[in-house]
């Protein structure tokens, strides 16, 4: 979820972007790494949320997403994860005065990815549009964020309904939300830099009961299962000593949700401003500080295609909230190549929580790992 | 034997070297014209076919609209609404640079996110990392190619002035485009690429797109996904293969072209005459030599050889002059070539001249083709007679005599084949120039008669005048018709084209200018394009509000209202225009063969239709017929009230009242609004309101009848250029031809001419009998010209510019054209016969009667 960040730093680090495929992708990855932040708005401090408003977008902070991931199974076993995100960037702080319709400051990119458990697969895409004559945006009444024919609309409070893919690979679903909306950080607001500002603004539905279609290797499934949204928005966040994270979105079968990032500094240790959340069944929300978790790699994968490093097994502890859970990625190839590089994907959980033996599903992403790979323009 | 044979010919041909350097002369500007046309007509086509790839990219279909582009909102509904993901929408235009006033670019304008898969400059482009950002959010960012940028003297972040859409405006560069291999590199040479939003506020088009690209590949799902973009197309708008807009511009510029073509030929046939009299002379002149080479041994067969090596080294020699002068013309033509393509079909700019190795192969086969035909017969007949009766020339002299029945006869039939292709053919305008051809060849064929006609009349007329210098002179020419027979039918042949082309052109322009008169009758034209040659698919238009205002501007007694638009017949576009009939412009239609108030009749009340003559001549359309139109309120089945004349359009254009079309088309909007004032009016004052009144709008023409009349001219005068050109080089090519054979002629009489001298015939009589003789021919040729000329300029006029143009036109036979031809017959014949007088003259007449 803290993806567009991801770029914005990968970016940072390798001054030019790669070129995957070698066209237009490559473009709004440009277009994020442009450090300068005169002119936009900031989050500095709380605020008040209200919606729908805030489901709506905030053009006048630079970045901003709207990020459904989930784990589905179908009647007969046959088990999916998916992630559907469309990014918001602006990449001038004034709206443009001019007549055209297709002038706009407001750019939009969404990744989709699925991923076949029994088939062991796993496809992610890409699209880019601009934020002009209804070809990409975001509405709030109804509630509506699309790109192209991909979107997420419905009511406040859900159902959502996200379609996403195309007719040979893709899904629709219908999401409502069984808990509260959660405010991540302080009130909403996440810090993820020592500088004031480096902050974003934060609110998740973490437990979101889904059901609707996947259509995956020729054939459709009716499945259910749950999701998870996070929504975000900054104007800039990471600072130049934070090379990546890893992020966990957990679900439990005891009811509580559990999401925690660890922050990744140049020297190998674990950045003091990473941070987490619990979230009870009954949906309240608790704060967890760096020193109330740990994170220990168990296991190492090396992409085929990129030969990038990835963690593939993980031991996580929560002291604090009697937590104690393995996590392991279903399939150990879900890396997106992308605009850019990085590893998002579904995870099974075993372990305990509350001294009671649980499992769960969950999504987790690890960004930051290794160069991008920098192929040659192939035209 | 042989080697001795090659170094007689050789001997000969260096003895001779004036003939030999005309010969060469006329086969190399035969070859040169062909190959210049050639190079210009194919450069221009070319370049046009390369930027139109480069703009077409890797689309396989297009969605075009056929009138003013396509509303924005039907991308957005394929797009998100259908889930169409291989599309890419594109507004284009053509652009001019400030301060390079002839450097036309197309504007391109794309949406960088949709653009990957469609034109890999763009893609290329965004690799090697320009300024997206700049790219989307300055006005009038724009990138080139770096060698375009370089002629314009351009570096990023330079601005620059160009015309758009007949507005000023200011374009910045921001970046180059990147071509990988020299074709694209040259194809895009000729585009500026702009973001979307950009070319939109450049061209005001509002809310709408040129069109949309898109990738449809040939597999299982191709018509599924076009059956599923086709059923939501608004009326006007359709959806096809990428490769039938080139085939549409190719079909606009086929007639032109092939004119360009047949034209270029006439200056080869004049050409192949000129070698044709070349290898006749050669012959002629060695009879003695040939027969006493014969008599002591050589076979035919190695005559025969000698005589066409010969003439293919001539050919050879004049064919790699051609060649190169061909290649030069062609660069010093190509401008009047696209100047034409500018004028009357599209926007193109030809940067580099290329030559099609088949241009050079075409060059060669006509080079060495003509020169060996035209050969042919000389060395046949060097090799025919016996070595015995070869040496008596009155033998040949007689045979010529008595093979001018049989030409004459050939002459008839050839020129009885040519009016049988011209009325058989239908519409066809290849066999049209065929059947020309063949009549200008019978023609030709029939002046060794006629020149032997004309000569037994003036006979006794010379006698009386020049007395018997002058018999002698006319009978001289009949006696050596072996060899004046062929110097006067090309001469007579390249007067009769001049005369034709002239009075074809004459009679196209003073139809031109009668038509300007009256189809012109207010006095000023608001319009909201432009340039006319897209009147009819510009976007732009008024708000009728205006022409109501208009109406109120003092001194001004009437407005009509006008609305260019295309229109869907069956399943082809055609240019309309719906009319707002006040009692002066009615005046401006003239109707073929109807009565005018029937014909309002059936427009007013709104049952009928007329059409242009043109588009009634493409569509097969008669009056009385019915055409069916695809209207936004379904198909409408209108009767044709009458055919007009007009002259604007060779596409044609059909013509309804606007009642009609803001019913069927539920649109009020209009393009251009005639301003008739009334008489005491001030033209400047009311040109003054109306500029105010205007100044809100941001494109707006106001032309008065006289500007837009020469404007017209202008371009009709640009338009035959060409052919103006392409004339004087046959005029040129015969010229030479005359004077070679001329020069031939009088060179070979030495020694009767020397006779003459020596019997007492003074230096001046000697210059009076040459001078008289070769004006005599070539006033055979000029008079012979007229009546050929005369059936050219018919031909060309009802049939050649019927079946390219479609248009008719009214013959005007101008006698000084007719004058001038037999004045350059004269004047080429007489500057012909001065060197030899003088030679002659100045040959003491034993040297003379020694020299053969």
């Amino acid at each position: 979820m803290l993806l567009a960040t991801a770029i914005f730093l990968t970016c940072q680090r390798e001054g030019t972007s790669v070129s995957v495929p070698p066209t237009t992708t490559l473009v709004l990855t440009n277009l994020l790494a442009r450090g300068d932040t005169e002119g936009y708005q900031r989050a500095t401090e709380p605020r008040t949320f209200s919606f729908p408003d805030d489901h709506g977008a905030h053009p006048d902070f630079r970045n901003e997403w709207w990020y459904l991931t989930g784990n589905l199974t179908s009647a007969d076993g046959h088990q999916f994860g998916y992630q559907f995100t469309l990014f918001r960037s602006a990449i001038t702080p004034d709206d443009p005065d001019r007549q055209s319709d297709w002038a706009t400051r407001q750019l939009y990119m969404a990744h989709f990815a699925l991923t076949d458990v029994q088939a062991n697969t796993f496809h992610a895409s890409e699209r880019l549009s601009r934020g002009a004559v209804g070809l990409a945006g975001v509405t709030t009444e109804p509630f509506r964020a699309w790109l192209d024919d991909w979107e997420i609309a419905g009511d406040n409070p859900p159902p959502f309904r996200l379609r996403a893919g195309t007719d040979a690979l893709g899904l629709e679903l219908e999401l409502t939300s069984a808990k509260p909306t959660v405010l991540q950080g302080d009130r909403g607001l996440s810090r993820k830099g020592r500088e004031p500002g480096n902050a974003s603004y934060y609110y998740s539905m973490t437990r979101m009961p889904t059901r609707g279609v996947v259509v995956s290797g020729l054939k459709t499934y009716a499945v259910q299962g749950s999701s998870w949204l996070d929504r975000e928005w900054s104007t800039s966040a990471l600072e130049p000593s934070q090379t990546g994270w890893d992020w966990f979105a957990l679900q439990l079968s005891d009811g509580r949700d559990l999401m925690i990032y660890q922050l990744r500094l140049e020297d190998g240790a674990v950045d003091p401003l990473s941070s987490g959340t619990i979230v009870s069944m009954d949906g309240t929300s608790e704060r967890l500080g760096s020193s109330h978790f740990s994170i220990e790699t168990l296991d190492w994968w090396i992409s085929p295609a990129t030969r990038i490093r990835y963690p593939a097994a993980w031991k996580i502890l929560v002291p604090t909230e009697q937590i104690e859970l393995t996590v392991t990625p279903r399939l150990a190839d879900q890396e997106l190549s992308l605009s850019v590089v990085y590893w998002e994907g579904a995870v099974q959980v075993r372990g305990s929580s509350n001294n009671r033996a649980v499992t769960g599903d969950g999504y987790v992403e690890l960004t930051g790992y290794g160069d991008p790979p920098r192929r040659k323009p192939t035209q | 034997m042989t080697a001795l044979l090659y170094r007689s010919s050789l001997r000969y041909l260096l003895r001779h070297s004036w003939q030999l350097l005309l010969a060469v002369l006329g086969i190399a500007l035969g070859v040169a014209v062909v190959v210049a046309i050639d190079v210009a007509s194919g450069s221009a086509q070319r370049a046009f076919e390369l930027s139109s790839d480069a703009i077409t990219g890797e689309a396989t279909h297009q969605i075009v609209g056929v009138s003013g582009g396509i509303p924005q909102d039907l991308y957005r509904h394929l797009r998100v609404d259908l889930g169409v993901a291989d599309i890419a929408p594109v507004v284009e235009g053509d652009l001019a640079v400030s301060g390079h006033e002839n450097r036309a670019l197309r504007l391109l304008g794309v949406d960088p996110f949709a653009e990957s898969r469609f034109r890999a400059y763009f893609a290329n482009a965004l690799q090697s990392g320009f300024d997206l950002t700049k790219f989307l959010t300055v006005p009038g960012a724009v990138l080139l190619d770096r060698d375009t940028a370089d002629e314009l003297g351009l570096k990023p972040g330079n601005s620059f002035g160009v015309v758009v859409g007949g507005a000023n405006r200011k374009l910045e560069l921001i970046g180059y485009l990147e071509g990988g291999d020299d074709l694209t590199r040259e194809a895009i040479s000729e585009v500026a690429v702009v973001d979307l939003a950009t070319a939109q506020e450049a061209l005001a088009l509002g809310g709408r797109l040129t069109r949309i690209d898109l990738i449809v590949p040939a597999d299982a799902q191709q018509e599924k996904i076009l059956g599923l973009v086709r059923q939501d197309l608004p009326p006007g708008v359709e959806l096809q293969s990428a490769s039938a807009t080139r085939d549409t511009a190719n079909q606009m510029t086929r007639a032109f072209r092939l004119n360009l073509q047949a034209l270029s030929l006439l200056a080869l046939l004049c050409g192949a005459f000129l070698i044709y009299n070349t290898m006749t002379f050669a012959v002629v002149q060695r009879r003695h030599l040939l027969a006493v080479l014969r008599a002591i041994g050589t076979t035919r067969r190695q005559i025969l050889l000698l005589i066409v090596s010969e003439a293919l080294l001539l050919g050879l020699i004049g064919t790699i002059i051609g060649q190169v002068a061909g290649i030069a013309l062609g660069k010093s033509l190509v401008g009047l070539v696209t100047q034409t393509i500018n004028d009357l079909y599209y926007v193109v700019s030809v940067r580099s001249i290329t030559v099609d190795p088949w241009t050079l192969v075409k060059g060669t086969v006509v080079g060495l083709g003509t020169t060996l035909v035209a050969a042919l017969a000389p060395a046949l007949e060097a090799t025919s007679t016996s070595p015995r009766r070869a040496f008596e020339t009155v033998e040949l002299e007689d045979r010529v005599h008595r093979a001018v029945p049989a030409v004459t006869l050939l002459g008839v039939l050839l020129i009885g084949l040519g009016c049988g292709l011209l009325f058989a053919s239908g519409k066809q305008l290849v066999p049209a120039f065929v059947g020309l051809f063949a009549f200008l060849m019978g023609a030709t064929a029939l002046t060794p008669i006629f020149t032997l006609g004309l000569m037994t009349i003036a006979t006794p007329l010379a006698g009386r005048l020049f007395g018997q210098l002058g018999k002698l002179a006319t009978r001289g020419v009949s006696a050596t018709l072996s060899r004046t027979g062929i110097a006067v039918a090309a001469l007579m042949m390249a007067l009769a084209v001049t005369v034709g082309v002239d009075l074809m052109i004459l009679s196209f322009r003073s139809t031109v200018e009668d038509w300007l008169e009256y189809s012109l009758p207010a006095d000023f034209y608001v319009s909201a394009f432009d340039s006319p040659a897209r009147r009819y698919a510009s976007g732009s238009s008024f708000d009728p509000e205006l022409f109501d205002s208009i109406k109120g501007i003092p001194g001004v007694v009437s407005t009509t209202a006008l609305r260019h638009f295309q229109a869907m017949m069956g399943d082809t576009p055609v240019r309309a225009m719906a009319m707002s009939f006040v009692d002066e412009s009615r005046s401006a239609f003239s109707f073929v063969e109807a009565r005018p108030s029937d014909v309002w009749t059936l427009l007013d009340t709104g049952e009928g239709v007329v059409v242009s003559e043109a588009l009634a001549y493409r569509r097969g359309l008669e009056r009385g017929d019915r055409v069916s139109l695809d209207t936004p309120s379904g198909q409408a089945d209108l009767e044709v009230a009458g055919i007009f004349y007009d002259y604007s359009s060779e596409q044609g254009i059909l013509m309804l009242s606007r009642d009609l079309y803001r019913h069927l088309w539920a649109d009020d909007s209009l393009t251009a609004i005639s301003v008739y004032l009334s008489d005491s009016a001030d033209p400047r004052r009311v040109k003054v309101e109306l500029l105010k009144l205007l100044g809100d709008w941001p494109r707006v023409q106001v032309v008065s009848n006289r500007e837009l009349r020469d404007q017209s001219m202008r371009v009709f005068d640009r338009t035959f250029r060409i052919t103006g050109v392409l004339r004087t080089l046959a005029v040129i090519v015969a010229f030479v031809g005359v004077l070679n054979a001329l020069l031939a002629l009088q060179l070979e009489r030495t020694r009767e001419l020397g006779v003459l001298r020596a019997q007492g015939m003074t230096p001046g009589q000697l210059w009076r009998l040459i001078s008289q003789q070769t004006g005599l021919m070539g006033l055979t040729a000029g008079l012979l010209a007229i009546p050929v000329g005369i059936s050219i300029a018919v031909i060309m006029v009802t049939v050649i510019n019927r079946r390219s143009f479609g248009w008719s036109l009214e013959l005007q036979i101008v006698p000084a054209t007719l004058a001038q031809a037999v004045g350059i017959g004269l004047v080429a014949a007489l500057l012909a016969g001065l060197y030899p007088a003088w030679r002659m003259s100045r040959t003491s007449p034993a040297e003379a009667l020694r020299s053969e």
